[in-house]
């Protein structure tokens, strides 16, 4: 198992970047009955580039941690619980790094996805690291399709959390004062939407192409099996919400809930199918 | 969408129990909603994205009802050297607008491969079979698991379900041959341990047989199955009376004689058909796509207007509007 030092090594990096981005929000909240705003832009810029190299870093040594593991099994991390829990903490960190970067006001949210994303992270390590088999059914390009996806599904559903957790915490007194720098809630509400609509599209996407997958690896492009059946809820949850939001005046905080009940779901669907189904897909043996 | 909700999870893993109509209804009304929709909700018919999103999603359901009226499916075991006939199909089930042309499907099934790896991990299969050519020829095509042999809309998938057959005459007491067929053994290397059938001549006593098979399989090591490779030691037993026999041999019974006369394999195909296939994938790209212009056209005409954080400041900006609108989703 020469992956598993890269592997602990980056988790190692995610965690500092989690306890980073806390430190930097508590300073923030502690300085803000401050009347020097360039003190805690310089403070805070400081904070966010250590969180953002942190974060930086954890992709690349898992980006290693795969590749090492590929290499030595031969085959890509699609198959059992470990790899796909060491995959997904690859993409959600580098889709949620880049949007750190590039869009500042995410930055708070750090401190709702990076402690989700240590869910990952400490089950991860609690997984027996076996090696895994590849079905001859998974020697089709419209795995990697479905599979990346559903990554960017993922990764815009818990920016989307992060912004409603914000939004959530804010509520209370403790949040509030840490927060304070932050948009309105209203603005931080409409770029969350607009991270679930983009999960909408990817979601589409993912079952087009897992449908598309499927008729070539098992005959049947839909079959209601766990994981399938999961997902259409899951689409159906995501779509009526969007619905929901657009079409009623949907408070904030429910706005707020349901993105969060989204995004449960779909980590139910993605890690919780294992433990009420034996193969996630039919046909994976 | 709840009443859907609640039928799809009725429907999870396809319980016998559970009716067709517990989707085809919410279905139905979520088709009517979605035509009612369109036609009279002026948010969707007057955005071009969201008006092709939802005809998308109309057409969706409508080509997955016309298939669930049309499909077909089924199972096919055949054995190398013959041709697809419809009197090889089991378990067939179909939708009942189906009239697909499955009488002109000709292929003539041809030797394969599976590839395993240690413990008796199954790899890919590549099964060779001949189809016509339509020019009097025939030409080789290579069919897998994820590698479906497509005919008149028909698809062939191979399985894990395959194995030997040895091919049997039986012969009056003249030495004439009376018949000639193939009897199929279990599926191999599944039921390794149990490759054994039986068969009834015309006006002869029940025949078992047991074919001892050496395929070169080792559980602990990589391995082909290759059934040009193997060979088979039948034997056969008449009111217990053993007889070993060989590729060739013969024993003599009750009212004729039986010969052995090769070794050959047969593959299990699954077989499945639905002439909405194309079409779902076409409505399915064009309703996401759809979505996706509704999107973009949404973050391009209303910029948020995020406030800068404190700290990030846009270095470029001039003035304090182009300031407050530097982060726009």
């Amino acid at each position: 198992m020469t992956e598993l030092p890269w592997l602990y090594a980056g988790v190692t990096a995610y965690a500092l970047a989690a306890v980073t981005s806390m430190v930097g929000v508590g300073r923030l909240g502690a300085m803000a009955t401050s009347p020097a705003i360039s003190d805690i832009s310089d403070s805070q810029r400081n904070n966010e580039r250590l969180v953002l190299s942190l974060m930086a870093a954890g992709v690349v040594l898992l980006v290693i941690t795969l590749a090492d593991r590929w290499m030595r099994i031969g085959h890509g991390p699609f198959v059992n619980l470990f790899e796909l829990l060491i995959s997904q903490l690859f993409s959600l960190g580098l889709v949620y790094t880049v949007a750190y970067w590039r869009i500042p006001v995410l930055r708070t949210t750090a401190v709702v996805v990076l402690p989700l994303m240590g869910v990952l992270a400490v089950w991860v390590l609690a997984l027996e690291p076996s090696d895994s088999v590849f079905p001859p059914t998974y020697h089709n390009p419209w795995l990697w399709a479905h599979v990346g996806f559903g990554k960017f599904f993922l990764a815009f559903c818990l920016i989307g959390t992060g912004l409603a957790g914000v939004i959530l915490l804010r509520g209370t007194a403790f949040f509030s004062n840490l927060f304070r720098h932050l948009p309105d809630n209203v603005i931080l509400d409409k770029l969350a939407w607009r991270f679930m609509l983009l999960a909408l599209v990817f979601d589409s996407l993912m079952l087009t192409a897992g449908g598309i997958w499927a008729q070539d690896a098992w005959g049947r492009y839909w079959a209601w099996d766990a994981l399938e059946t999961s997902s259409f809820l899951n689409w159906l949850l995501l779509g009526g919400s969007i619905h929901a939001r657009t079409t009623y005046n949907v408070p904030l905080r429910l706005g707020a809930i349901l993105i969060i009940s989204v995004f449960v779901f779909a980590f139910i669907t993605y890690f919780g199918t294992p433990f009420y189904s034996e193969a996630a897909h039919k046909g994976v043996i | 969408m709840l009443l859907l909700a609640v039928g799809a999870a009725l429907s999870y893993d396809n319980p016998v129990d559970t009716s067709i109509w517990v989707l085809i209804v919410p279905m139905l009304l979520l088709a009517i909603n979605l035509v009612a929709a369109i036609i009279s909700n002026p948010r969707i018919n007057r955005r071009g994205g969201l008006l092709v999103f939802h005809i998308g999603l109309l057409s969706i359901v409508l080509l997955a009802a016309i298939g669930r009226l049309t499909y077909m499916e089924g199972q096919v075991e055949i054995i190398s050297g013959s041709e697809l006939s419809r009197d090889l199909l089991s378990e067939v089930r179909s939708g009942p607008l189906h009239n697909g042309a499955f009488d002109d499907v000709r292929f003539v099934q041809g030797p394969y491969t599976v590839e395993y790896r240690p413990q008796m991990m199954r790899g890919l299969t590549h099964s060779y079979v001949a189809i016509p050519d339509g020019q009097g020829g025939w030409r080789e095509a290579v069919v897998g698991d994820d590698r479906p042999l497509v005919l008149e809309g028909y698809r062939f998938y191979t399985t894990f379900n395959k194995g030997f057959a040895p091919i049997l005459s039986w012969l009056d007491e003249d030495g004439q041959v009376i018949e000639t067929g193939a009897v199929h053994m279990p599926s191999y290397p599944l039921f390794d341990f149990k490759q054994s059938n039986n068969w009834t001549p015309q006006g002869g006593d029940e025949i078992k047989f047991w074919l001892q098979l050496e395929t070169g399989l080792k559980v602990e090591e990589a391995w082909v199955l290759d059934g040009r490779r193997a060979s088979g030691t039948l034997v056969v037993n008449v009111a217990g009376n053993r007889t070993e026999l060989l590729p060739g041999q013969s024993v003599k019974m009750a009212g004729g004689s039986l010969r052995y006369e090769r070794l050959t394999t047969w593959m299990g195909y699954k077989l499945f058909y639905d002439p909405t296939l194309q079409w779902l994938f076409m409505a399915a790209f064009i309703t996401i796509t759809g979505l996706g212009v509704h999107f973009w056209r949404k973050i391009s005409a209303e910029p948020l207007g995020l406030n800068d954080v404190p700290g990030h400041k846009n270095k470029h900006a001039k003035g304090s509007a182009a300031t407050s609108n530097s982060v726009a989703v």
